[in-house]
């Protein structure tokens, strides 16, 4: 399979590497290599109380390996649910779904729960930590899950949260760090076990625009430096000079340029 | 790895104690109700349980320890004829009464016994000797009886059927809670005491090689003479003959040899008896049945406990483990973490309650002769019942966690 060329070990070669500029952007212009994720006619008709919606109408879209793609559009515009079909979380009503060369729309639901373990990184705006769980221990926990062992997954653990740089807040609890440090502790989560694909769902919206724009840098920095490849959905317009490819979504329409 | 289960638990400290209280409340519901089940199953066949004999040959209308017909004395020394026996002994039990000190009367359980045997053991002392009840007329009531007999030191009289008696020592926690208060007495003097005002007349008949024998025991109100008790004649009634088996007799055999022997009678290994004699009062007391339910009360709370409180956490941490399920966790590793929880919560509810019940079964029999008897046994079984309560209690939470939806991990 190609995705275990992607895969690599769980030792990052992080200490090398250069210190990360002040203001990080990425170039726009990328030469697309395989598609990451690809949707082909997707449709999604959301049904309730004998009313039906469509949500999403013939959405294509492909994502090359190794770029930051971001997902704009107004509320409402079906940009959460693209992403959650996009992550395997929710069928769309028809439709086609490749991550990483596979078919994830064929897959079972036992399958798929197997294949986001193993390839997917999730970020989202209410950071979901476990309260009760210390930074630390918020990582080990996806790292565990992930099958690292228990002697490991404490190494690691600290290790990720250096790399955000929150090794001194490895012992707090969530309550005790603010809105950036939780969502900094999240993307040291994501990047247990250096899955190849990360989803973030508005990442910033409950940040204020400095540690929101601190968070970004150093998500997109970190991916770049493993060359993983990210989808984003936001609101936020300041985060577009990091990104680099922007699609937006429209009435559940796909569309290259905002219409608006 | 720190444990998400254990850490979820001590998130909320008011509702893990509350939690904690209502397990520990269920825990030693059932605990006591058992504790008070085995305590009186126990007391019921102490006498003999601490007894060292093999064989108890009795009538064969025999009910209980405590419900039989007379059998005659003469039986014991043709036992003790028998092949393979080793030692036979007269044993007396029969209902009586007291009078008090005061003069109020209550029902005894007159046991007598010779207090020399080495088979019959009536129990620990507290005060006064075993060979105390060679002296005529004295008898050895238990502590838990004093009020009921209007009694409080060694030395005191009072009297039975009209004859004085004398407290010569006292023993402690061999009374059956069924029966009426025991009085310990040497064959003699329980004899006395039992057919006093009463002539006995026996009637033996050898009918081919068997003797047949019928007792009739008419009441002489004249006779109110005090003269020492006599020892007893073969017509006397008793009520069983302890057997002491020679070493290496198969008992089922033997037991069935005495019953082929003597006609009307049957025999009974010491577990045979005692099983017999609890089974009797656990069942015809109905005892079993409430203490049973109360019990159930005790499990039926603390499921609802448990349940509720996991379910709230479980409610509460729907987000964290729709995120677990969204980055692709097992069903089963979410389960796993609330099981954990329940067993810790079953663990932590039921270590305190058997130290509460223990100390509680201590002071009981303390201060109240109650036996609530907590064994290694019980302790086990009430584990299993807790760590049971607890994992059904989860199986709420889980069906709730099995529904969740991933898609809810995107709902700001
Ligand atoms: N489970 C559902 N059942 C019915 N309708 C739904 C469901 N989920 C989403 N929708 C509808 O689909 C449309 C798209 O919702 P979605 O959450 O994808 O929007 P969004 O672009 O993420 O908006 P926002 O920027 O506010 O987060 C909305 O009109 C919403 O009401
Ligand atoms: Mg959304």
């Amino acid at each position: 399979m190609v995705v275990s060329s992607l895969q690599s070990p769980v030792t990052y070669p992080i200490h090398s590497l250069p210190a990360p500029a002040a203001s990080s952007s990425y170039p726009v212009e990328h030469q697309p290599r395989r598609a990451a994720i690809a949707a082909d006619h997707l449709n999604m008709v959301f049904r309730s109380g004998g009313g039906s919606y469509p949500a999403l109408s013939d959405v294509q879209l492909r994502v090359p390996s190794g770029i930051v793609q971001l997902l704009m559009g107004p509320s409402g515009s079906g940009k959460t649910t693209l992403l959650s079909i996009l992550a395997g979380i929710l069928t769309p009503t028809d439709g086609a779904v490749h991550l990483l060369g596979e078919d994830i729309t064929q897959m079972s639901r036992r399958e798929l729960a197997r294949f986001r373990l193993e390839n997917i990184g999730f970020i989202f705006q209410g950071f979901n930590l476990f309260p009760a769980l210390t930074a630390a221990e918020n990582v080990e926990l996806a790292l565990k899950t992930k099958g690292v062992s228990r002697r490991f997954a404490r190494k690691e653990a600290l290790d990720l949260l250096e790399q955000v740089g929150l090794a001194d807040k490895a012992k707090q609890l969530p309550k005790n760090l603010s809105g950036g440090q939780k969502q900094r502790v999240a993307i040291a989560r994501a990047l247990a076990s250096d899955p190849p694909l990360i989803m973030a769902d508005e990442p910033t919206a409950a940040l204020d625009s400095h540690s929101g724009h601190a968070v970004i840098d150093l998500l997109c920095r970190l991916a770049k430096e493993r060359d993983r490849t990210v989808l984003m959905v936001t609101h936020d317009p300041r985060i577009i000079d990091v990104a680099d490819r922007v699609l937006y979504l429209e009435d559940g329409k796909l569309t290259q340029t905002p219409q608006s | 790895m720190a444990s998400v289960a254990r850490k979820n638990l001590f998130e909320d400290i008011p509702r893990f104690l509350v939690a904690q209280a209502g397990i520990m409340f269920a825990v030693s519901l059932v605990t006591i109700q058992t504790g008070i089940l085995n305590g009186f199953s126990r007391s019921t066949s102490a006498l003999i349980d601490d007894s060292e004999v093999d064989i108890w040959v009795s009538a064969e209308e025999m009910v209980n320890l405590q419900l039989t017909l007379p059998i005659p004395a003469a039986t014991v020394s043709e036992i003790h004829a028998m092949d393979g026996v080793e030692q036979a002994e007269a044993f007396i039990s029969r209902t009586t009464t007291w009078r008090s000190p005061t003069g109020d009367i209550a029902p005894v359980q007159m046991i007598g016994f010779d207090p020399a045997s080495r088979m019959f053991r009536m129990g620990q002392l507290t005060e006064g000797a075993i060979a105390n009840l060679q002296e005529p007329y004295t008898v050895i009531p238990d502590r838990a009886n004093l009020g009921a007999l209007g009694l409080d030191e060694v030395g005191q009289s009072a009297s039975i059927n009209s004859l004085p008696v004398t407290i010569t020592g006292f023993t402690r926690g061999t009374q059956s809670i069924a029966s009426s208060a025991y009085v310990f007495a040497s064959l003699r003097t329980a004899n006395a005491y039992l057919n006093s005002g009463l002539t006995t007349t026996s009637n033996c008949q050898l009918e081919g090689d068997r003797l047949t024998c019928s007792n009739m025991f008419e009441r002489d109100a004249s006779d109110i003479a005090l003269d020492p008790p006599r020892a007893l004649r073969g017509s006397d009634g008793i009520t069983f003959v302890m057997v002491k088996a020679q070493p290496g007799q198969d008992l089922n055999v033997l037991s069935r040899r005495i019953e082929a022997e003597f006609d009307g009678m049957v025999a009974h290994t010491q577990t045979e008896l005692s099983t017999l004699t609890r089974n009797y009062w656990v069942g015809s007391t109905g005892i079993g049945f409430v203490l049973g339910l109360g019990a159930g009360v005790g499990v039926v709370v603390g499921v609802v406990i448990v349940s509720q409180i996991l379910y709230a956490s479980v409610v509460d941490h729907m987000k964290e483990f729709g995120t677990l399920k969204a980055m692709g966790a097992s069903d089963w590793m979410i389960y796993r973490i609330i099981i954990e929880q329940a067993l810790w919560m079953a663990i932590l509810g039921y270590i305190p309650s058997i130290a509460l019940c223990g100390g509680l079964g201590w002071w009981t029999f303390a201060t109240q002769g109650i036996t609530i008897l907590i064994t290694p046994g019980t302790a086990v079984v009430v584990l299993g019942i807790t760590v049971g309560m607890c994992v059904v209690s989860a199986l709420f939470a889980i069906q709730k966690v099995t529904h969740v939806d991933p898609a809810i991990v995107f709902k700001a």
